[in-house]
């Protein structure tokens, strides 16, 4: 296997795990957001 | 290390890590469902150009007699611009041309009188991506956006850009 080919792999795996930590973070605050709702709707009703 | 094992475990590795950003993306999805949008959100997202939202009106279309005080009950009575009328989620209630219009795939915004979260979850089935507007058409009004009245129109080929 050639060292280019290598490091595409690494690129892409690099990639993925970037846009993998995005997602989680985004997801955290989307349940932190989620849950405030979900307690002010059962507070108003 | 042999190339084609060591190649093996490159592929294997980035297949389990798109794996699971497509399920993260899926639990994202799921998640802002759950999260009304609120009125200045909106009125924000609809000016911008480079974002495509279709807005969903699920209240009755038109008022079947003239005897009734609350001008948020029904479509023709006012709207958000560009709004497809679909009351109850039921495309049998719609007007022909609005059917047309409705694409289950796009981001879409619920709207309803008040933003009932019963009449969402309902309705967010249909879509792929849903949001429920909070305090419906009666909060975008409030808050002194722009509104229309009368019959659904259709939007004229080639005419492009937002509805605001």
């Amino acid at each position: 296997m050639s060292m280019i080919e290598r490091v595409l792999y690494w690129l892409a795996i690099v990639i993925l795990i970037i846009g993998l930590i995005g997602l989680k973070t985004q997801i955290s605050e989307l349940e932190k957001k989620t849950k405030q709702v979900q307690t002010e709707l059962q507070e108003g009703g | 290390m042999n190339p084609k094992i060591e190649r093996a475990i490159y592929i294997g590795l980035i297949v389990v890590l798109a794996g699971l950003l497509v399920s993260f993306g899926k639990k994202e999805i799921e998640l802002q469902k759950q999260i009304p949008v609120t009125a200045e959100e909106l009125y924000k997202k609809l000016a911008n150009p480079n974002i495509n939202i279709q807005i969903i009106d699920v209240r009755p279309y038109e008022p079947e007699d003239e005897d009734y005080e609350d001008e948020y009950l029904y479509y023709t009575d006012i709207h958000l611009p560009g709004a497809i009328p679909l009351p109850d989620c039921d495309e049998s209630k719609a007007p022909e041309e609005a059917l047309d219009q409705i694409n289950p795939y796009a981001p879409t915004i619920i709207v309803s009188k008040d933003g009932d979260p019963e009449i969402f979850k309902k309705c967010a089935k249909k879509f792929k991506i849903a949001q429920n507007l909070e305090g419906g058409i009666e909060a975008w009004d409030d808050a002194g956006l722009p509104t229309e009245d009368g019959e659904y129109e259709p939007p004229k080929a080639g005419g492009g850009g937002g509805c605001l």
